[in-house]
C-alpha cells in the first residue's frame, strides 16, 4: 500500500496497487475535474511533483505527448502509481464527494489553509 | 435526389482488442471485414457493408462518410464544394474499402466528409421477406445502425452555412448567443426526415463530439445503460431527454475515450420545418432536459 499526496490540497490517500490515480481519488471520496476516464479527452491531466506512475494502456500522442510527459504531465485517469506519488491539479482544489470513502482511504486529514 | 443519410465514420482507437470488446460485444456491431490495424462493423438493420470503422491507434475521427443517392449528386456537391471555396477531390472506386467512386471534401472545420453512391449489399439481419421485427440471438445492446454525429468547430456559423450551401442541408434546432444574432454555438442540420444528421458545436477544429446509434425506445435505452454498468463502460450522462430534438438519450465513451450515444425518439423534421432556437440561459435545459444544467464535460470533452 503506497500514499498518493494531492496538493495544492495536501490530501494524502493511500493507493491500492494497480489503482489509478482517478481510481484512487474516487475510492478516497475526492472529485476533481475529469472527463471520458478512458485517456481521450484529456482534460484530467495534473502535474507529477514526486515518484512515478506507469501506465496501463496505451495513450495517444495527441493526448499527451513526449514533451508533456517530459515536463511532468500526467494523464491521471490512465496513470497508476509506483510506490508514493504527489502530485499537484491544475487550477483547481479537490472536491470531496464523500466524507465516509475518505474516512476509510485517508492516511492524513487535509491541512486547513488560512 | 441528394445526402440519404450518415452513411459511416473511421473511428481511432488505442486499443484494438477494447475497441473490439466495446463495439462488438457491447453495442453488438457485426465484423464485415477487417484489414491491418482496421476493423469494419454494421449493425444489424444496415444493408450497406459497414458504417463504423475502428482505426487503431491515436483518438478521435479520422472521416466521415455520406451515402447519397446518385452520381448526379456527387457531380453537383462537388461543384457547390468548389464554389463554396472548399478543398474537394475526386475518390477512386475502393479507396474506401467495397465503396464506389466518389467526392472527398474538407470542411472549414478541416472535417475530412466522403461522399458516395455505391457500396457493397450485405442485407440486413431479418431480411426483406415477412421479416421478424428483429434478429432472434442479440449481443450486448445490438444497435440496429448508426444515426448521426456531432463534430466541434471554432466557427459554427461558417460550417453550419458550408453544410447548407454545400450539401443542402437544413437547421433543425440553433443555439444562438442572441435570438437575432447571426453567429452560432451550435446547430443541428438535417439532409432529410432525421431531426438532425450531423450537428456542430463551438469547439477546436477536426473535434469529434460523439456519434451516435438508434436505439428502438426508452425502455431499450434503460436497457442499455444496464448492460454498460455489467461492461464496465464509463458513461457520461445517465439515461435522460435531450431538449433539443427532444431524443431520449445516453451519453458515453468507447474504451479509447471516444463519445457513443444511444439516440431514441424525438420529432420527425421536415424541410419546410421552422427552426427552433435556444438562448444562452436555456442551453443547460435543451441539451439536458431533467437537470437542466449545461456540465463542463459537454463543452470541454471530446477526442
Amino acid at each position: 500500500m503506497s500514499v498518493l499526496t494531492v496538493l495544492p490540497d495536501n490530501v494524502s490517500v493511500r493507493a491500492k496497487p494497480g489503482e489509478t490515480i482517478l481510481a484512487v481519488l474516487s475510492a478516497s471520496g475526492y472529485g476533481y475535474r475529469i472527463g471520458c476516464r478512458r485517456g481521450g479527452c484529456g482534460i484530467c491531466k495534473v502535474d507529477l511533483r514526486e515518484g512515478e506512475v506507469y501506465y496501463d494502456h496505451p495513450v495517444a500522442e495527441s493526448v499527451l505527448s513526449q514533451e508533456e510527459i517530459a515536463a511532468g504531465a500526467v494523464l491521471s485517469c490512465r496513470a497508476v502509481p509506483v510506490g508514493d506519488v504527489t502530485i499537484e491539479l491544475r487550477d483547481e482544489r479537490l472536491k470531496l464527494n464523500s466524507a465516509l470513502l475518505r474516512s476509510i482511504r485517508a492516511v492524513k486529514a487535509p491541512t486547513t489553509k488560512e | 435526389m441528394g445526402i440519404l443519410r450518415l452513411g459511416y465514420l473511421h473511428v481511432r482507437v488505442t486499443d484494438m482488442a477494447e475497441a473490439r470488446k466495446h463495439y462488438i460485444e457491447t453495442m453488438g456491431l457485426k465484423v464485415t471485414a477487417e484489414e491491418a490495424g482496421k476493423v469494419y462493423l454494421k449493425g444489424w438493420d444496415e444493408w450497406d457493408h459497414h458504417s463504423v470503422v475502428l482505426e487503431e491507434g491515436g483518438v478521435g475521427l479520422a472521416k466521415l462518410g455520406f451515402k447519397v443517392q446518385s452520381e448526379d449528386d456527387l457531380n453537383t456537391y462537388e461543384n457547390n464544394a468548389r464554389t463554396f471555396g472548399a478543398t474537394v477531390e475526386r475518390m477512386s472506386k475502393g479507396e474506401e474499402l467495397e465503396v464506389g467512386q466518389g467526392i472527398r471534401v474538407t470542411t472549414p472545420s478541416g472535417h475530412v466528409v466522403e461522399l458516395y453512391n455505391e457500396i457493397t449489399y450485405l442485407g440486413n439481419e431479418v431480411g426483406y421477406l415477412n421479416p421478424y421485427p428483429f434478429p432472434r440471438h442479440e449481443t450486448g445492446i445490438s444497435v440496429p445502425a448508426l444515426d448521426h454525429m456531432l463534430i466541434m468547430a471554432e466557427d459554427v456559423a461558417l460550417n453550419e452555412k458550408f453544410f447548407m450551401d454545400t450539401f443542402g442541408m437544413y437547421a433543425v434546432e440553433q443555439i444562438r448567443p442572441e435570438i437575432d444574432s447571426p453567429a452560432r454555438i451550435a446547430t443541428w442540420l438535417s439532409a432529410g426526415q432525421k431531426n438532425h444528421d450531423i450537428a456542430i458545436v463551438s469547439g477546436k477544429d477536426k473535434g469529434l463530439h460523439h456519434f451516435a446509434f438508434q436505439l428502438e425506445d426508452w425502455s431499450k435505452i434503460l436497457r442499455a445503460a444496464d448492460i454498460f454498468a455489467m461492461d464496465d463502460v464509463s458513461i457520461d450522462i445517465t439515461p435522460t431527454r435531450h431538449g433539443i430534438t427532444r431524443g431520449t438519450t445516453i451519453y458515453f465513451f468507447d474504451p479509447a475515450g471516444n463519445r457513443n450515444e444511444t439516440y431514441a425518439g424525438g420529432y420527425r423534421a421536415y424541410r419546410d420545418r421552422p427552426t427552433t432556437i435556444w438562448t444562452p440561459e436555456h442551453i443547460g435545459r435543451g441539451i439536458f432536459s431533467h437537470s437542466r444544467e449545461l456540465n463542463a464535460a459537454f463543452t470541454e470533452v471530446y477526442t
